[in-house]
């Protein structure tokens, strides 16, 4: 092999390690959540949300569509327009602790790179409450939310994907939602039942 | 054996057949079956064909009249799978609509999932450090 050819080998090779990470770089921020499935047949109530491709572009074109003179649409329309997926997985259950330790270590353990940053955390020892909030940074923009709620009976996953407008979706209307509203309100009582115990 | 001329002419002399014989005969007849009766084979195409080649304007009346019910069949037809195919369209067109709506649903419902326990986590996050500052005031 001559130097030529070696050269022109160590090219190519960089070119498929810089194709691959790139393109592992646009995935990391989606989470695998598949381990958690198995808690759908504990759960008194599962919300399974996967929303991605095109899908996802059928919802973007049909919010785009809606009248842009609603302040709600607009706000909707700002925080979609550069999502690339929504991922969440949501148990409630009846009673405690019917989800293990293991369970939530195999999500924070995907989000231990470097690149994903705790922007909030809660934790309440006394209750077996872990509330955290993730941030995948994509140079100067946002590249991936999770948002983790783990509490003693219940426990979330969202996982946004793309540039997410974290002020935006703090502050989005509660009205939007068709259906059933997915309010915080019951659950402090619930709290606030449990500090009474 | 050997015949002469005159017997010939005996055996050959007309002979009276005898009183009756009209109804003798009649009766014969009478007495046929009908089962009896040799079927003579019919030409299937051709009777129609000669009767049609005897006749042309009437030929020419069936073959429009052909044309006519074809034409008709046919522009039918199109007009059936057109109609079939817009049908398809359509309920393709609405079958979109339709996962578009739901699409459209479920990213509304996941974002106010996300707000909701994004709201949830700052406010606990928040309450948090309440009385974290309240120490830390009371102390100064």
């Amino acid at each position: 092999m001559n130097l030529a050819t070696r050269k022109l080998t160590l090219i190519l090779i960089a070119a498929v390690l810089g194709f691959a990470s790139l393109r592992s770089y646009g995935q990391d921020a989606k989470l695998q959540l598949g381990n958690l499935d198995k808690l759908s047949q504990k759960a008194a109530r599962v919300t399974d949300v996967t929303l991605d491709g095109s899908l996802l572009q059928f919802a973007v074109n049909l919010i785009e569509k809606a009248d842009d003179n609603d302040k709600d649409v607009e706000q909707l329309q700002s925080i979609i327009k550069n999502l690339k997926g929504i991922y969440i997985k949501s148990f409630e259950f009846d009673e405690a602790s019917q989800y293990s330790k293991a369970d939530i270590d195999a999500i924070r353990s995907q989000l231990s790179s470097p690149r994903w940053s705790k922007i909030v955390q809660s934790v309440e020892k006394r209750r077996n409450e872990y509330d955290e909030i993730y941030v995948l940074k994509n140079g100067d923009k946002v590249g991936g939310v999770v948002i983790l709620v783990a509490e003693a009976r219940e426990l979330t996953v969202v996982n946004l994907v793309g540039d997410v407008p974290m002020d935006k979706v703090a502050s989005l209307e509660r009205h939007l939602a068709p259906g059933e509203k997915h309010s915080d309100k019951p659950k402090q009582k619930k709290e606030s039942g449990h500090d009474q115990e | 054996m050997h015949f002469s001329e005159d017997d010939l002419r005996e055996a050959l002399k007309r002979k009276d057949p005898g009183e009756g014989f009209t109804q003798r005969v009649m009766a014969r007849v009478n007495q046929a079956q009908p089962g009896n009766k040799t079927v003579l084979p019919q030409k299937p195409n051709g009777t129609f064909l000669s009767w049609l080649t005897h006749r042309p304007a009437w030929a020419m009346a069936l073959a429009a009249m052909l044309l006519l019910a074809f034409g008709i069949g046919g522009y039918q037809y199109s007009e059936y799978r057109h109609a079939e195919e817009m049908r398809i369209a359509r309920a393709k067109q609405q079958q979109l609509q339709q996962e578009a709506e739901r699409a459209r649903d479920q990213a509304i419902m996941a974002l106010e999932i996300a707000r909701a326990k994004m709201n949830h986590v700052l406010q606990h996050a928040q309450l948090q450090a309440e009385p974290t500052d309240k120490i830390r005031r009371e102390r100064l």
